[in-house]
Order: structure tokens, then C-alpha cells, then sequence
């Protein structure tokens, strides 16, 4: 039976939602800052208006919704997911009043992909766009990589114990230190530390292929951000392309591998676990589905042709697999080149990597390694169990940071979220199918938004159908929150409707 | 049957996804391309073209990437390569075009390159189009032999409209008095009362 939320229940959602929206409103502070150093002043006051939307929303709800009470498990879980959308409505509002965007929808469409890391967006004639607005992008992506609710956990929230639900509705479990705040801030030591590094080489890179310092300094900055939030923003059109440099190439691939590991993994190595790189089972199930989809890639294309001599094609196929795999979404192709030059074999080889993603408690989506890990061993187990004796006790063990015994339990959980992440996948791909495009092109675009990758073989455009935007959001939405906490908004919603009092 | 509550519901929900997709700015028709073939034509049969000739007309847009004696410049041929959205262009899609490989002398003609403050200069360059250039990792590009400006670009001077200052000063006001309220509130919870 469906209990109605009482005014409590309320109360604690819109508290702690505000909370989050108040953070999100300090974020634009940062492109706002930029605009002001830039002299952009119509960008300036784009921001000001946006901050003060989030500012009146987040006050007004701690106002309206003054309580001592803490988050329950349910409470947690409903302020996460619903904190995104509120957080996409009123972040949408810079990238509207830019006028580059086709509708309120678009805006929408491309803060979802910001804050999910996803990377796909309808914002048109961005190589115009100001710095302040190419900052807030990209400062979306950083953010939304860690988790607006670790940006709030961080900075907002005192103490709150119940705050571990809403940072377990995020998507992240893992608990680095035995205080969820603590946990919070010390994935913000690690991302800042890389922030540092990443960029300054970037930069450095940028300059020696010839940028002006200040665009050297920014695109080292921005593509730092879409590479470690596994993102695939970029400052320009033409994506990473536009660097045309191998040097670039392996330093944003240095970065996105390291941004696509689990933030346990790093403090694991952080704190002196090296061991952790080559037993971690994400480590291994990412190197075997990696080599594999580059095997696939490479094979085709080289049967077809496409690139003059083994190197080249080795780099191509690399790198974007690398992307896709990551859940990244930086190319070095032209978005149609994917189907005009790497074909069919090409698409799938990409797709099948990006279903699979990135790990689990990271900036990446995608079913996770963890969760193919998990089941090829169950797969394993049963097999050894069929093939032993009957009065054989066949265990099996994973290493995530320590050994864990495959429970059934361990394999349900990771079978129901990967059920789910394919019926998604398959839901977009059948959707695009019956709005007149190619099946395999509508699978790989579909299953680059919901697994919250971003490349993009040009069925995502402005032109699209609503209805395809409004589903792509859906999708980068449950991908990025892995579901739970979205059910949990759900039946939030449907108890306020026929729950009984 | 569904309880009025929820219809409402169904009603507001149906009315906030239809609200976002009216656009602030109207789609009209878009600059067509100057080249023939144009960079999505490159790009949508790159086997037909590679290796040939071609002749390109587009917005310089970025910078130059000087290496060495050469360099990159990527040229727009979109619907902004003559008048960008800062400056009231009509919507029409994303941008294309192509990264071209050449004399960096060639740059020095060069004025403007296009970004928020400006319209770069239009170009015409000629050159060999590689549909996977053997040279530059497989990159799609044209080697170019010559460069011709066009159109000298000009800064584009996107104008502060009034209205977003009067809601700029409005909002900030709105939100400093929320926040006011809040804080002094802070410590009458309303569930306590109940």
C-alpha cells in the first residue's frame, strides 16, 4: 500500500533540493567571473539572472521549508534525482538567454548532458559562443562528474548523517572514508590534484602547438574538464580534432582513462595501494572489453580501407574506442565520419564499448566493469558448478580494493542494473528506428546518451524530434543516476497521487 | 479512473514539456554553403572526393596553429561563415567545416578569426582534399597551395539588451530579500509548531 508523503516528507525534500540549487547557483559564479575578466557583459548579465533564479529557488525553499528533521534512505534517494531536474531547468538559463539555443528544450538537453558528463548538445554555432558560456559548459561537466550532491555534500551540508543517501542516489556507493562528507571532499582532493596536473600539461601542450597563451590556458582548462569528467565537451566544433597533434591525443587519453576509474580505485592508490591498478576486477574487465572493441574496430576498418598505414589506423581506432569505452565522447572524426568511413563493424564495435563504460563511483557511465566483472564470473561459476561434481563447493571471489565472495545477491544487483541500462538502450534505439532512422545509428546514439558517452553519429541535432530530445534527456538522466533513485522519484510522485493519507 | 489531482498533474506535466520547446530566437532559413561540395558533402562521401581538387570559401574561425613553416586554420562554410548568431544570425544548425593544412605565410593575410567578439575574415583556399590524410594521423583535411581573403572580417559588439539588466536588478533584489527572510527564519522550523 502507497502511503501519501506528509507535509514532513515535503518539508525534508525541498530543504535539502534547495540546498543543492544554492550550489549549483555559487557554480555560476565562476563563468560569471570569467565573463566580467573577458569584458563580455551581455554574458555577464545572463549569469547574474541565472544565479539569482537558483538563489530565489534554493532560499525560497529553505525558507518554505524550515526543518530540523534529517534525510531518510527514501527522502535521500528523491532529493538526488529530483535536484537534477530542478538543477537542469534553472542551469538551462545561460545557454538560453546566449540565444544559441533552439528552444528551452535544447537548453535543457544540454545542461542534462553537462551535469549526466554525457557530452552530446544542440547549442548552435558554438565556435561563437562567449568564454563565460564555454566555461559554464564545461564547469557543468566538471561538476556533474564529481556529483552535484558531492558539490553540495562538500560545501552546504553540515553534518547531516542521512546526507549519505542522497550521495548513494547519485550513483556512488562507495564510502572513501568513513564520513560521507569527508568521503565528498577527499574526491575533491583527488579531482582538484588532477585538475592542476591535467590542465597545466594542456596548456603547455596547447602553447607548443601554437595557441595564444590565454586560449592555450582555457582550452587546456576546458578540455581538462570534459576529459576527466569523462564528458567530451570541447571549446570548439571540431571537438579534439582541432588540435590536430598526437601529443594531444595521449594526454587527454591519460586523462579520460584515469577520470573513467572508480574514485575508490584512486584513493586506493592515493593512499599507497598500488597493487590495486593491476587486481582491481574494473581494471581488468576494462583492459579485456577494450582490447577486444579495438580488435573489432581495427579488423573492419583495415578490411575497408579507410586509413593509409597500420599506425594511423591503430591511432584513430584507439583513440575514439578509448572515448567511447570511457564514456567520454571526444573524437578526432568528423560525427558522420563514423558511418561515411568506419561503417557498420565501426559502429558497433563503438557501441558495444560504450554500453559497457566506464567504472562504478566515477565520473564515467555505462553498465559498468564492475557489473560485467561480477557476472562473467558468476557466468564462470556456473559453468564450473555444472561441470563438478554435485557435492563440490564452487565459490567465486572479485577484487574490488578487497576480495568480495560472489553472493546471489552481489549477481542480482548487478543483473537487474544492467537489465535496466539494456532495455534503456533498446528503448532508444527503437524509438529513433520509428522517427525514420538508420536502426544501428539510432542504437549507437541511443546508447551514447544513456550511457552517458556524447559521441554522436549525427542523428543528434537540433532538428530532431522533441520527442527524441525529451527521451535522450530521460535517458543521460536515469544512465547518469543508474536508476534507483529515479524509481524512488517515482513512487514519490505516484504516493502523492494515490497514496492514501 | 484517474483522481483530479492526478489529471492536474498530467495537465501541468504536458504544459511544461510543451513550454520548452518554443524557441527565444526564430529558426529561419540558413546561409546556404558557398562550396560545392561543401564540408558536409566531404564528409558524407569522402571516397568520392579523396585526393581531388577542391576549392573552399569559409569563415576563418579559432586561431592559426603555427608548426613550424606550416599550419592549421579551420574554415567554416556553415550558416554563420557571414554573420554569426551574436550578431542576429538565424539558427541553423551546428557549425561545419574543414581543417585546412598550409604555408603559415599564408596566414599573415589573415585579420580576424571568428569567435564571441568576432567575424572572422571569409577565405578561399585550394587544395588537395584527404578523406584520411596519411600525414596528419587520418585527420580529414586539405592541403592547401593558396589563400585568398574574401571578406576582411570586423568585431562583433553583441549589445547589452535592457531588458535583461531590468531582470538582471530585479531577481538580485528578489533573492537578496529571500535570503534575508531565510536567514532570519532559520530558527522557527515549521514542522516543530505542528
Amino acid at each position: 500500500m502507497l502511503l501519501r508523503p506528509r507535509l514532513e516528507d515535503h518539508l525534508v525534500i525541498g530543504k535539502y533540493t534547495g540546498k543543492i540549487i544554492i550550489g549549483v547557483g555559487l557554480l555560476m559564479v565562476v563563468p560569471l567571473l570569467t565573463s566580467v575578466v573577458l569584458a563580455e557583459w551581455d554574458t555577464v548579465l545572463d549569469f547574474v539572472i541565472s544565479v539569482a533564479a537558483c538563489l530565489i529557488f534554493g532560499f525560497g525553499t529553505q525558507l518554505l521549508c524550515r526543518t530540523e528533521r534529517d534525510l531518510s534512505w527514501s527522502h535521500g534517494m528523491v532529493v538526488a534525482s529530483g535536484s537534477w531536474i530542478v538543477a537542469t531547468v534553472l542551469g538551462a538559463l545561460p545557454h538560453w538567454l546566449s540565444g544559441h539555443e533552439g528552444s528551452y528544450l535544447d537548453a535543457m538537453f544540454d545542461v542534462m548532458s553537462g551535469y549526466t558528463t554525457t557530452g552530446l548538445y544542440l547549442l548552435q554555432d558554438l565556435d561563437h559562443i562567449s568564454y563565460g558560456l564555454n566555461m559554464w559548459r564545461h564547469l557543468l561537466t566538471y561538476a556533474g562528474g564529481q556529483g552535484i550532491v558531492v558539490v553540495a555534500l562538500t560545501f552546504l551540508f553540515k553534518g547531516a548523517a542521512g546526507a549519505y543517501t542522497a550521495y548513494v542516489g547519485e550513483g556512488k556507493d562507495e564510502r572513501l572514508l568513513p564520513n560521507v562528507i569527508q568521503t565528498a571532499r577527499a574526491i575533491w582532493l583527488v579531482s582538484l590534484t588532477w585538475l592542476v596536473v591535467g590542465a597545466a600539461a594542456l596548456t603547455i601542450t596547447g602553447m607548443v602547438l601554437g595557441q595564444e597563451p590565454l586560449r592555450a590556458v582555457l582550452h587546456g582548462l576546458w578540455v581538462f574538464m570534459g576529459a576527466w569528467s569523462t564528458g567530451g565537451f570541447a571549446p570548439q566544433s571540431y571537438n579534439t580534432l582541432y588540435y590536430h597533434s598526437l601529443g594531444y591525443e595521449l594526454v587527454t587519453i591519460v586523462i579520460m582513462i584515469a577520470g573513467s576509474f572508480n574514485f575508490a580505485l584512486h584513493w586506493a592508490v592515493w593512499t599507497g595501494n598500488r597493487k590495486e591498478l593491476v587486481k582491481n576486477v574494473e581494471m581488468i574487465s576494462f583492459a579485456v572489453t577494450l582490447s577486444l572493441t579495438v580488435l573489432i574496430a581495427t579488423f573492419a576498418l583495415a578490411k575497408a580501407g579507410v586509413y593509409p598505414d597500420a599506425m594511423t589506423l591503430f591511432r584513430k581506432a584507439f583513440y575514439q574506442l578509448a572515448s567511447g569505452h570511457t564514456t567520454t565522447g571526444f573524437s578526432t572524426l568528423y560525427s558522420r565520419a563514423f558511418v561515411t568511413q568506419w561503417g557498420p563493424i565501426g559502429l558497433m564495435a563503438t557501441t558495444i564499448a560504450m554500453a559497457v563504460g566506464a567504472s562504478a563511483c566515477s565520473t564515467g557511465g555505462g553498465i559498468k566493469g564492475i557489473r560485467v566483472g561480477v557476472i562473467s564470473k558468476a557466468l564462470l561459476q556456473d559453468i564450473r558448478r555444472a561441470v563438478s561434481p554435485e557435492r563440490a563447493v564452487i565459490t567465486a571471489k572479485i577484487h574490488h580494493i578487497k576480495d568480495v565472495v560472489l553472493g546471489d545477491g552481489v549477481v542480482r544487483s548487478a543483473m537487474f542494473i544492467t537489465i535496466a541500462y539494456l532495455s534503456l538502450y533498446g528503448l532508444t534505439a527503437i524509438v529513433g528506428t520509428l522517427y525514420g532512422y538508420d536502426f544501428l545509428q539510432s542504437a549507437f546514439e541511443g546508447v551514447s546518451a544513456a550511457s552517458n558517452t556524447g559521441l554522436s553519429c549525427g542523428v543528434t541535432s537540433p532538428s530532431m524530434p522533441a520527442v527524441m530530445k525529451v527521451l535522450y534527456i530521460l535517458a543521460m538522466w536515469l544512465g547518469r543516476l543508474e536508476f534507483m533513485s529515479v524509481f524512488a522519484l517515482g513512487g514519490h510522485l505516484l504516493s502523492m497521487v494515490r497514496g492514501r493519507g | 479512473m484517474m483522481s483530479r489531482s492526478a489529471r492536474v498533474a498530467c495537465a501541468l506535466a504536458a504544459l511544461a514539456l510543451l513550454v520548452p520547446t518554443t524557441g527565444c530566437r526564430a529558426e529561419g532559413t540558413p546561409e546556404p554553403s558557398p562550396n560545392d561540395p561543401s564540408s558536409m558533402t566531404l564528409v558524407e562521401q569522402p571516397k568520392e572526393y579523396d585526393g581531388t581538387d577542391v576549392t573552399f570559401i569559409g569563415e576563418v574561425v579559432g586561431e592559426a596553429m603555427k608548426r613550424g613553416d606550416m599550419a592549421w586554420l579551420h574554415i567554416n562554410d556553415d550558416p554563420y561563415y557571414l554573420m554569426n548568431v551574436e550578431e542576429g544570425a538565424q539558427l541553423g544548425g551546428y557549425n561545419s567545416g574543414m581543417a585546412v593544412w598550409l604555408d603559415a605565410e599564408l596566414t599573415e593575410k589573415i585579420t580576424y578569426y571568428g569567435d564571441y567578439k568576432h567575424e572572422g575574415d571569409v577565405v578561399e583556399v585550394a587544395g588537395v582534399f584527404n578523406a584520411a590524410c596519411p600525414e596528419h594521423g587520418g585527420d580529414m583535411d586539405i592541403h592547401a597551395r593558396s589563400l585568398e581573403m574574401v571578406r576582411v572580417g570586423h568585431v562583433v559588439i553583441d549589445p547589452v539588451h535592457p531588458w535583461k539588466i531590468a531582470w538582471a536588478i530585479g531577481l538580485s533584489l528578489v533573492a537578496a530579500g529571500v535570503g534575508a527572510l531565510t536567514r532570519l527564519s532559520r530558527d522557527h522550523p515549521i514542522d516543530a509548531r505542528r
